[in-house]
């Protein structure tokens, strides 16, 4: 009866570890197929559906798109996430609640609301179908993110160096780049991968903002799977999460080089 | 490693005593706040005034007295609840095998849970359409092994929502879960069993009345994401089941009645906000009776 119970609750959870990782691990697999189809597991091998894709002008305005957007939406939102979060680290004032608050509440706020709310003042502002727009978009999803890592590494830093940088005479701006910004450099670079990736990912708010010149690789692969699934569509996936992976493998290799 | 946790606050005292003045430091939160004010809550904000075009509440009475649209809000909840019991109830053994074995279980485990993470809901969801598909990899499976002889339909149904739910909120609910069920020590399971009690009744007098802080934090976290999906239900859904979000996109994109999306989109911002507010007091509950109980 023991025995029967404990090879049942390995069983399930078991199971419960290949549900998560079969959707995420099948996609790479499927671009190598050769069929016209899309299925699993792939038939044969091929890399044509990555010639394909990359040879297309469609798909190579996205990318590009896709790379500038992120690539802004995590210089921007790293400069004014971090300099929210050192500030938040090292005073205590009143309504700071409210202001941490407010800088982590686009994390919980359904997209769906925010990507009407931004489509309906973007217009007005002559943001919508700009890469602008989506910059700024992608902006407030990722601040959170950069806040949260910068001051997690700020909690951990020896509190008394900068004093310690201050009592000897040292300005702030020196102090905050020779003993500060190398402290935190952990925090700071992951919240930009962070940023990076969300950027990378977004497609709810994107889609509302973005027209047929600006659109980004997440809304090319959204009107696919609507119309046609073909390996084509997997390959580009497959293309996305090689990036995300990437970004994420850094982010570790940047923690482990500095702890 | 940290010395002292006081001294930073030396040199601002010091100076705000002097001078009067909050130090330069201070304002660099203002950047952030004002980007925000402009682009995260005046966009908010506009939503609410269109939504009362003069003041009039005409659009949330005809949200009120619509039968689609509450037939829309309706099935949004029982999608969420549905999504709640099954994920949490998939996470309960997974965060009690994490909680309770050994390094290397551990570490497979938290690999499994994190990888997904880093791939997107929208390729998590595109993978799902292949996989429930007709002719996919889960009706194969099922075919073969003489459970079913025709394809089950798991796409454009209830089912397939579900499903794709569950494997994106699954995370959100193995996390609290744990991090409750690892300071639970399985010593009080032996002494129950001690004390002659089987490992049921231990089960359910014991173990299970210990992480119910965890099951309400993982319940009301994944009741909460679950309101505003978008993508997954308008990937995997079929329109017939569609849920708020889908109604809000709708209502911009093709029928271009700004004023009932925006009321619309408010109602479900005040949905997540009450559920937010709700996960919020239960864990302060919870946390004031373990410190409570600790005290005792």
């Amino acid at each position: 009866m023991d025995k029967l119970r404990r090879i049942l609750f390995w069983i399930i959870v078991g199971a419960t570890a290949i549900f998560l990782l079969v959707p995420t691990l099948i996609i790479v697999p499927m671009s190598f197929t050769t069929t016209a189809a899309l299925e699993f597991p792939p038939v044969g091998f091929t890399l044509d559906w990555y010639a394909k894709v990359l040879g297309a002008p469609d798909w190579q305005a996205a990318l590009v798109n896709s790379l500038m957007v992120a690539i802004a939406t995590a210089i921007f939102a790293t400069v004014i996430g971090t300099a929210a979060a050192l500030a938040l680290h090292a005073h205590e004032f009143r309504g700071k609640a409210i202001i941490l608050g407010l800088l982590l509440s686009p994390m919980v706020t359904p997209l769906i609301v925010l990507a009407v709310g931004m489509y309906m003042v973007f217009a007005g502002w002559g943001l919508v179908a700009t890469r602008l727009g989506l910059v700024f978009a992608h902006t407030v999803l990722a601040v959170p993110f950069v806040v949260v890592s910068v001051l997690a590494s700020a909690k951990m830093m020896n509190q008394s160096l900068v004093p310690a940088s201050l009592g000897l005479g040292a300005s702030r701006w020196f102090t905050f780049r020779r003993v500060t910004l190398p402290l935190i450099m952990p925090g700071v670079l992951s919240g930009a991968v962070f940023a990076f990736i969300t950027s990378w990912d977004e497609i709810v708010v994107s889609m509302f903002l973005a027209d047929i010149q600006t659109r980004t690789v997440p809304i090319m692969i959204w009107q696919q799977v609507r119309t046609n699934l073909d390996p084509a569509t997997a390959a580009v996936a497959a293309i996305l999460i090689f990036i995300s992976a990437t970004g994420v493998v850094l982010s570790y290799k940047i923690r482990e080089a500095r702890s | 490693m940290t010395v002292s946790t006081n001294d930073r606050d030396v040199p601002t005292k010091a100076r705000t005593s002097r001078t009067l003045r909050l130090p330069p430091a201070f304002w660099l939160v203002v950047p952030a706040v004002l980007f925000l004010a402009f682009f995260f809550v005046y966009p908010l904000l506009k939503l609410v005034a269109i939504s009362l075009p003069g003041g009039s509440i005409e659009y949330y009475q005809q949200i009120y007295t619509t039968p689609v649209f509450l037939r829309v809000i309706g099935e949004t909840f029982r999608v969420s609840l549905l999504v709640t019991v099954v994920t949490v109830a998939i996470a309960y053994p997974y965060a009690y095998a994490m909680a309770h074995s050994g390094k290397t279980t551990l570490l497979v485990l938290t690999m499994a849970l994190l990888i997904p993470f880093w791939v997107s809901l929208l390729l998590r969801s595109f993978s799902w359409i292949v996989l429930l598909q007709n002719s996919g990899l889960v009706n194969d499976l099922l075919i073969s092994l003489g459970i079913i002889n025709k394809p089950l339909r798991l796409i454009r149904t209830p089912l397939g929502v579900i499903i794709g739910m569950t494997h994106v909120l699954l995370p959100y609910a193995v996390l609290p879960l744990y991090s409750v069920m690892k300071k639970i020590d399985l010593k009080l399971m032996e002494a129950s069993a001690i004390c002659g009690a089987s490992w049921l009744k231990g089960f359910i007098r014991v173990y299970f009345p210990l992480s119910v802080p965890g099951v309400m934090a993982a319940a009301i976290l994944v009741f909460t994401l679950s309101l505003g999906f978008y993508i997954t239900p308008a990937l995997l859904g079929s329109p017939r089941d569609m849920m708020i979000s889908q109604m809000i996109a709708g209502q911009f994109n093709e029928q271009l009645n700004f004023g009932l999306g925006s009321a619309l989109a408010v109602t479900l911002m005040l949905l997540t906000a009450i559920a937010f507010g709700l996960f919020g007091a239960a864990r302060a509950l919870f946390q004031k009776r373990a410190h409570l109980a600790g005290g005792a």
